[in-house]
C-alpha cells in the first residue's frame, strides 16, 4: 500500500483537549488513512472517548483543527461507548437507524425500503444475532446489544469509522469475528477504523498503526505502525 | 481516643426528615377534622338502616340483564372513543409540556392548561358536554376526551422527561434529521410506557364512563339513574352494579398483565 501519496480522510492537526482543568491530550497531529485500521490506545480515563467525540464533531477541541475531507452526506460511522441503542425499538430497526441519512423523514416514517431491511438482516447475520431481529434491543443481553451497535455503523456505509471500545463486551470469538469486519471494511471498502481498543492481542491482529495517549503528560502521544512479528 | 457517640450530641432535629414529619402534619390535620364525624346528632339505628336497605339489593333482577349489557357495550365504546382521542390529542400537547423538548415559556402554559383540565371533574366536564351536543353517548366521547387530556398530558410529558435523550442525539451524529432522530431514537424509548398509561386511561375511563350517564352522557350511568330514581328498583341497580364490576375487574385484570409484561420486556436482561 503506497501511504504516501493518498488523501488522507481525516487529519488532526495541533490537537488539545483540557477538561476540568486537566489537558488530555496536546499537540495531537495524525490522520487517518484509507483502507487503514488505526487503534487508539491508552490507559482508562486518558481521553480516548474525548479524543473520539472530538472526531465526531461532538465535541469541541481546545485547540488545534480538524480537517474532514470526505462529503459530508457519507458521513461518520460512530459505535458508542454506551452502545446508545433505542431500547424500546427492535434489533431489526435499531440496525437500519445507520440508513437514516440517505431519505427523508416522510420516507421513513412508515418503514424502510426492501432492500435496507435485507441488507441490515444480512449485516445482522454476519455478526451473528440475525435470529434476534424482532426482539427490543433492551430484551438481548450486553453482548448482542454491543453488536446491534456495529450493525447500525456497518450498515451505515460511512465514509469513516470511529469505535469506542467497540468489542469491549464479546468474547474471544466473537470480538475477533467483529474487529476482521471492521479490517474487511476499511482493506477492501476504503472505510478506515479508528477504534478505541484495550486488548493489546487484537491491536496486534487488526490494527495498522497504533495512537497511544499517555496517562502521565497530555504531549506524550505516540503514533506508531504495528509490528506483526508478533504473531 | 475517640469518644462514643452520644445521642444528646446531636440536635433533636436532625431526626426530622419528609415522612416523618409530614406524618405529624397529618395526624395533626386528622385531629383538627374530628368535627367532621360528628354526624346529624339525631338517635338514628345506623345497622338497622344499613341492613333494611342493603336488603334491597338482593337478590339482583336478572331480567334487566340483556338491555343492561348492551348499555355496558355503550360504555366502553364511549370509554374506548374517548380514550383513542384523548391519546392523539396528549401526545401533541405533551411535546410541549417535556422540558426536554419544548421552551420553558411552553411548558409553563402547557402545564397550566393541563392543570386547568385536570381540576374539573369528569361529571362536570360530562355537564358542559350535555349542553353543548345534548343527552348522548357523543357527550360523553367529549367530555371523557377533555378529562383524560389532563391526566395522559401529564403522564406523557413525565415519560418523555424520563426517557434517555441520548439516543436521539446518537442518531443526529449519524446524520438522520431531527424528526428521524425523534422517530427513531426518542419515541421507541417512550412507546411502551404511553402505551402502559394509556391503557390504565382506558381501564379509569369505563368506570368514569359508567357515571356520567347520570347527568345523560349516555352509557350505563343513565340506568343507574334510572333505577335509583324510581322506587323499589334496588335489586336492578344491583344487576347494573355487578355488570359495572364485571368489566372494571376484567380490564383491570387485563391492562395489569400487559402492564407487567411490557416492564419485563424493558428491563430485559439488563434488569
Amino acid at each position: 500500500m503506497t501511504r504516501d501519496n493518498v488523501l488522507p480522510l481525516l487529519t488532526a492537526r495541533g490537537l488539545g483537549l483540557r477538561l476540568d482543568g486537566r489537558w488530555l491530550f496536546r499537540n495531537l497531529d495524525f490522520s487517518l488513512l484509507p483502507h487503514e485500521f488505526l487503534a487508539l490506545t491508552g490507559p482508562s480515563g486518558v481521553g480516548k472517548s474525548s479524543l473520539l467525540s472530538c472526531l465526531a464533531g461532538t465535541r469541541e477541541p481546545t485547540e488545534g483543527e480538524i480537517v474532514r475531507n470526505f462529503p459530508t452526506d457519507k458521513g461518520i460511522g460512530i459505535v458508542f461507548q454506551d452502545l446508545l441503542l433505542a431500547d424500546g425499538a427492535s434489533v431489526l430497526t435499531n440496525t437500519l437507524c445507520g440508513r437514516l441519512n440517505r431519505y427523508g423523514f416522510a420516507r421513513t416514517l412508515w418503514g424502510f425500503p426492501e432492500q435496507d431491511r435485507t441488507d441490515a438482516f444480512n449485516t445482522l447475520q454476519e455478526l451473528g444475532i440475525a435470529e434476534l431481529a424482532h426482539k427490543w434491543a433492551a430484551e438481548t443481553s450486553r453482548g448482542e446489544q454491543q453488536r446491534v451497535a456495529i450493525a447500525r455503523a456497518l450498515l451505515q456505509e460511512p465514509a469513516l469509522f470511529l469505535a469506542d471500545e467497540p468489542v469491549a463486551s464479546l468474547d474471544f470469538a466473537r470480538a475477533d469475528a467483529a474487529l476482521n469486519i471492521f479490517q474487511r471494511e476499511a482493506r477492501e471498502h476504503g472505510r478506515p477504523v479508528f477504534a478505541a481498543l484495550h486488548d493489546p492481542r487484537q491491536v496486534g491482529q487488526f490494527a495498522d498503526r497504533e495512537l497511544k495517549l499517555s496517562a502521565n503528560c497530555p504531549e506524550d502521544w505516540t503514533l506508531q505502525s504495528v509490528s506483526r512479528h508478533a504473531l | 481516643m475517640p469518644s462514643d457517640p452520644r445521642e444528646d450530641l446531636v440536635p433533636w432535629y436532625n431526626r426530622l426528615n419528609v415522612v416523618n414529619l409530614t406524618f405529624l402534619v397529618f395526624l395533626l390535620a386528622v385531629f383538627l377534622s374530628l368535627p367532621a364525624m360528628e354526624g346529624s346528632g339525631r338517635e338514628l339505628n345506623y345497622w338497622e338502616n344499613i341492613t333494611r336497605f342493603g336488603s334491597k339489593f338482593f337478590p339482583p333482577d336478572l331480567s334487566i340483564l340483556e338491555r343492561t349489557l348492551a348499555s355496558l357495550w355503550e360504555t366502553f365504546q364511549i370509554a374506548a372513543c374517548s380514550t383513542f382521542f384523548a391519546i392523539g390529542l396528549s401526545l401533541l400537547i405533551s411535546l410541549g409540556a417535556a422540558q426536554n423538548l419544548a421552551p420553558k415559556w411552553l411548558v409553563i402554559m402547557t402545564r397550566m392548561l393541563l392543570n386547568m383540565i385536570r381540576t374539573i371533574p369528569s361529571l362536570l366536564w360530562a355537564l358542559l358536554a350535555v349542553v353543548i351536543v345534548g343527552s348522548n353517548s357523543l357527550a360523553g366521547v367529549i367530555a371523557l376526551t377533555f378529562y383524560s387530556i389532563g391526566y395522559l398530558g401529564k403522564f406523557y410529558s413525565e415519560a418523555f422527561e424520563a426517557a434517555d435523550v441520548r439516543v436521539r442525539s446518537a442518531l443526529r451524529d449519524m446524520g438522520a434529521s431531527r424528526m428521524q432522530a425523534f422517530q427513531y431514537g426518542l419515541w421507541p424509548n417512550v412507546k411502551p410506557l404511553i402505551w402502559s398509561h394509556s391503557l390504565w386511561m382506558l381501564e379509569y375511563n369505563v368506570r368514569s364512563a359508567s357515571i356520567i350517564g347520570y347527568v345523560g352522557a349516555g352509557g350505563i350511568g343513565l340506568h343507574l339513574k334510572l333505577y335509583a330514581d324510581s322506587p323499589n328498583s334496588w335489586d336492578k341497580f344491583s344487576t347494573v352494579l355487578l355488570c359495572i364490576l364485571f368489566i372494571v375487574t376484567l380490564l383491570d385484570f387485563l391492562g395489569e398483565r400487559i402492564r407487567k409484561r411490557i416492564k419485563q420486556r424493558l428491563a430485559g436482561q439488563n434488569a
